[in-house]
This record gives C-alpha cells, structure tokens and sequence, in this order.
C-alpha cells in the first residue's frame, strides 16, 4: 500500500529524512515512532504528496508520488499534528467544505455519520472555536475520514483526548483496520502504539528498526521467565544446570531467566528449580514493554552518531 | 471549478464573522458614498470652476480607491487566518490544485470588492439624484466610466496580489494588514494626482494608469502564483 525507496528529504543542508526504505502493507496499522523532530512529519507530507522528496521514490496506493499527487490526495486521509479547524465556522460547515473539497458525493450523510460517530452532532451548530481541545482533536480525525481514504496518516491522533475519547478513537482505529484500511500512526503514545499497531518503525532521521512488537521485543531482548520464590533461596541461579538456560538474572525473590524457547523449556525449567528446592509462587513471561526498547533502541542509535 | 466554488463560499462564509473584514467593506464604501455625495453636493452650489473640477475629481477618486481597499482586509484574513489556525496543511492535503487553492483566495477578494464597488458607486448616484435633483453629467463621462469599470478590477487584482504576497511572510494580521496598505501606495498615487488636477479626469490619463496596473498586476501575481506552491507554503511560509 505504501512502499518508500531511498525517500529523502533536505531542508539546505539539513538532511530530515535520509533514505528511507519502507513497506506498509495494506488493512496495516503501522506505527511510526520516534522522537521530536526526527524527521516523521515531513515523512508523512511526502507520502501524502505535500511536498516532493529530494530524491528517492515513493508509491501511495498504487500512486507515485510526484506523479500522481492529486490523486494520491484524493486516497488518502491526514490528520495533522494540529487539529487546523476554522474557528468562525460551525463543526458541520468545518466538516462539509472538506467534504466537497474532496468531493464526497453524500456530503450531509457523511458529516452527520462522523458527526455522530464523535458524539458531535449535538453540537454540530456551534463554532469550531468554542470547542475543547479533546472536541477539535475529533473532529479533526473526523475530517480525515470522511471522504473514506484507502490510507490514512495519523500524527499524534489521541494527543490531548480525555480518555474516554481517546479509546473511541483508538476504537476507530480498529474498526478501520477491519475494513482493510491501512493506518500510517506517528504517536508519542507507546502503549497505545504496542496495542494497536502490527508493525512498528523506529525511525530518527533514518529507519532504525521496523518490526512486530513482539518480535522486535524478542530480537532485542530475547525472550525471559520470571520465576517468583516463595523464600529467597540464595545460590539457587548458580545450581541451576539446565543446558539450555542462555541468562540468569536475580533480584530479591525473583529469578529472571533467559530461553530460547519458553514454550517447551519453561515445563523443565519449574521441574529443575522444584528438584533444587525451590518453592514457586508463580512463573509469568517478562514482557519489555514497547517504551523499554524504544528508548534501548534510541541510545544506541545516539551512541552509534 | 467545482472546488473554486467550494473555497469561494468559505472564504465568504468566513468573512462574513470577521468583524475587521465587515468594517472594511461595509462601513468604509458607506462612509465614502456620503463623503463623495457631499463634495458633489457642494460643487453644484459654487460657481468656482476649478473647485468644482477638484472636488469631482476626488469624489471618482474614493471610487477608485474602495477597489483597492477592499480586498486588503479579505485577502489578508483568508491567508494570514488560515496560518493563526494551522487550516493550510489539511486544505492542501485535499486534492485542491495548487491554482484552485490561489484563485479562490484570490476571487474571494476580488469579487466582493468589485461588487461592492459599483454598488457604492450606483448608491452614491443615487444619493446625489435625491439631494441634486439629478445625476451630474460630470460623472458619467467616458473617463468616468471607463475608470468606474476598466480600472476597478485592475486595482483590485493589484491589491490582492500584493496582499498575497505580503502575507505569505507574515503570521500576523494586523502587521500583514498594515504592510499591504503601505505596498498598495504606488498603484494609488496616479489617482492622488488626478485629485489634485485643475482639469477633469481624461481617457488619456485613465489609459496610462491602466497600461500601468496591467503590467504591475501580471508581474506581481507571476510571483504570487509561484508563492502559492504547497511546497512553498508549508516549508518556506512563516
């Protein structure tokens, strides 16, 4: 759905995307992750055809960029970092002018639809200035939606959502994913990046990683069981003399053990600590989070510049 | 043309609730119809020739002037409004054309101060037919005519473009507003001076300043088309 060779951007001398080598897939939830200014923006703006790469080449559904830009604008869908709403118009007028700038052909269907899917349509009469923050943020998102985009770009969509708004927005997300729409998500927000995206990419200025969550997670920090004792037994993790242990890790009650395969080892493994004395409360899988191999991944990236 | 339609309407829409728009095209041409009508009040009560002449040339004068005006404050608010409220960037990731997007900008200043315009003027005959017992010949000569309807649209299209121009490098409106005003100045200097002619206004003259502002409009919107890039707007705009 989304393919990038070699994208790159400059602004003079300062390079904002550097080579970038992507593929999204579609009915994708692909994260895009990274930190203030690494370059994720302008990215978005070349995929979506705002602005034209330096050099390198870029396919959007089926579209080249550069080529076929209008085309490209009419497929996709952009929520930008800001909600960019008129202020002295109504949240309908807001919504019907995208609408027939993109020429929906059931405008007052499709405004009344997000409208409501928002639980905006209530107030649907007031102007865009009045609204809360969380208020502009969807209708916001709901403008991207409207004409019904193959692809849409998210930049930042729950930033500054109460709760309750964010998860109808994430919600949506889901929905979208089910209607095999591929989503383009920049988020700061790495829980919800780990629950809602397939793939993720690391990107600063250059793609550093891009992966599954989990297997990212795997390939980073290889995959780990806790064993929590009931009694800390000291010296337990130098006795244990099971071959296929690759780490062994102790803090206070609670042995962290590296396998290659949890599936088939951990059996053996509770087995081996019972034989050695052990009483186990319980045994659960260590799960790094996203935000652990986010910012792992970003030092070494600043340690290897 | 479709989209042209759709930008046009918002543009109006828009306008239509900004209180500094409002002023400069209601109140301002309100203010001018009066004040022109009382000049041309008072030069049919006095024998002096050449008041009569300067004070006619100065009633067309404020007719020339509103065209310029006028666009000022739209133009500026529809350029400088969509950066305070960072609308650019979703407006331009629609499939808008890049021409679509200027002409409407452009026409939605345009139109209303070339309306507005002759309306103003079609008021102020009537308000000197009321007072005067009937419309003064001196005002619907050729050089008249020809400055009412040939000039008009060319002052205003100069305007806009350097209104356009002005607030592309500008986040402020006030600042945009004001700068534009000062910029403006050269394309109404020619009407200052037929204000202060001892003769009335002559075809001549209305053809020169015409040939002037043609010239002056196609280079300045030359410029403001290329301003008006996507590229340009979200990487170079401030």
């Amino acid at each position: 759905m989304i393919v990038a060779e070699g994208l790159t951007r400059r602004f003079g001398d300062l390079v904002a995307v550097d080579r970038l080598d992507l593929e999204v897939r579609q009915g994708e939830v692909f994260g895009f992750l990274g930190p203030n200014g690494a370059g994720k923006t302008t990215t978005i703006r070349m995929l979506a055809a705002l602005i034209a790469p330096t050099s390198g080449e870029a396919t959007v559904a089926g579209q080249k960029v550069g080529t076929a830009n209008q085309e490209i604008r009419r497929r996709v869908g952009v929520l930008t970092e800001t909600p960019g709403l008129y202020k002295r118009l109504s949240a309908y007028d807001n919504l019907a002018f995208f609408a027939r700038l993109h020429g929906v052909r059931d405008v007052p269907g499709a405004v009344e639809r997000y409208l409501k899917l928002f639980d905006l349509w209530d107030r649907r009469r007031d102007l865009a200035g009045t609204f809360s923050k969380g208020m502009r943020q969807k209708l916001a998102i709901a403008r991207a939606l409207l004409h019904e985009p193959e692809i849409l770009f998210l930049d930042e969509p729950t930033a500054s959502l109460d709760p309750e708004s964010a998860r109808t927005v994430r919600e949506t997300i889901e929905e979208l994913r089910s209607e095999e729409r591929t989503i383009f998500l920049c988020t700061h927000n790495l829980d919800e990046a780990d629950r809602l995206c397939d793939r993720v990419a690391l990107f600063n200025t250059r793609l550093i990683k891009v992966g599954e969550p989990a297997a990212l997670r795997e390939e980073m920090y290889g995959r780990r069981t806790v064993v929590h004792l009931t009694d800390p037994r000291p010296g337990i993790e130098d006795a244990l003399d099971l071959p296929f242990v690759t780490g062994i890790e102790r803090i206070d009650d609670k042995l962290i053990v590296t396998l290659p395969d949890p599936d088939r080892e951990n059996p053996l493994l509770v087995k081996r600590l019972v034989e050695l004395g052990a009483s186990i409360r319980y045994v659960n899988e260590l799960r790094m989070s996203l935000e652990d191999l986010y910012l792992d991944l970003m030092e070494d990236d600043d340690a290897t510049a | 043309m479709q989209r042209l339609s759709v930008i046009l309407i918002k543009e109006w829409r828009e306008s239509l609730r900004n209180k500094m728009v409002l002023f400069g095209v209601i109140f301002l041409p309100l203010f001018l119809v009066g004040f022109s009508a009382y000049m041309v009040i008072q030069a049919g009560g006095t024998d002096n020739p050449v008041a009569q002449i300067v004070l006619f040339n100065t009633s067309l004068m404020y007719f020339l002037l509103l065209p310029a005006i006028i666009p000022l404050a739209i133009a500026v608010y529809s350029i400088v409004g969509e950066k305070e409220q960072a609308t650019l960037e979703p407006l331009l990731a629609t499939p808008i054309s890049d021409l679509e997007l200027f002409l409407g900008k452009a026409l939605a200043s345009v139109i209303p101060a070339l309306a507005v315009n002759w309306i103003s003027f079609g008021l102020f005959l009537g308000v000197t037919r009321l007072f005067v017992g009937s419309v003064p010949l001196q005002t619907l000569t050729a050089p008249w005519i020809a400055s009412i309807f040939g000039l008009s649209p060319l002052l205003a299209l100069f305007s806009v473009a350097v209104t356009m121009l002005v607030s592309s490098r500008s986040s402020d409106a006030r600042a945009a507003y004001q700068f534009s005003s000062f910029a403006i100045l050269p394309g109404i200097i020619p009407l200052i001076v037929y204000s202060s002619r001892k003769t009335l206004v002559n075809l001549t003259l209305v053809g020169l300043e015409g040939a002037v502002l043609l010239a002056a409009s196609a280079a300045l919107l030359f410029f403001a088309i290329r301003v008006f890039s996507r590229e340009q707007i979200l990487t170079r705009w401030k």
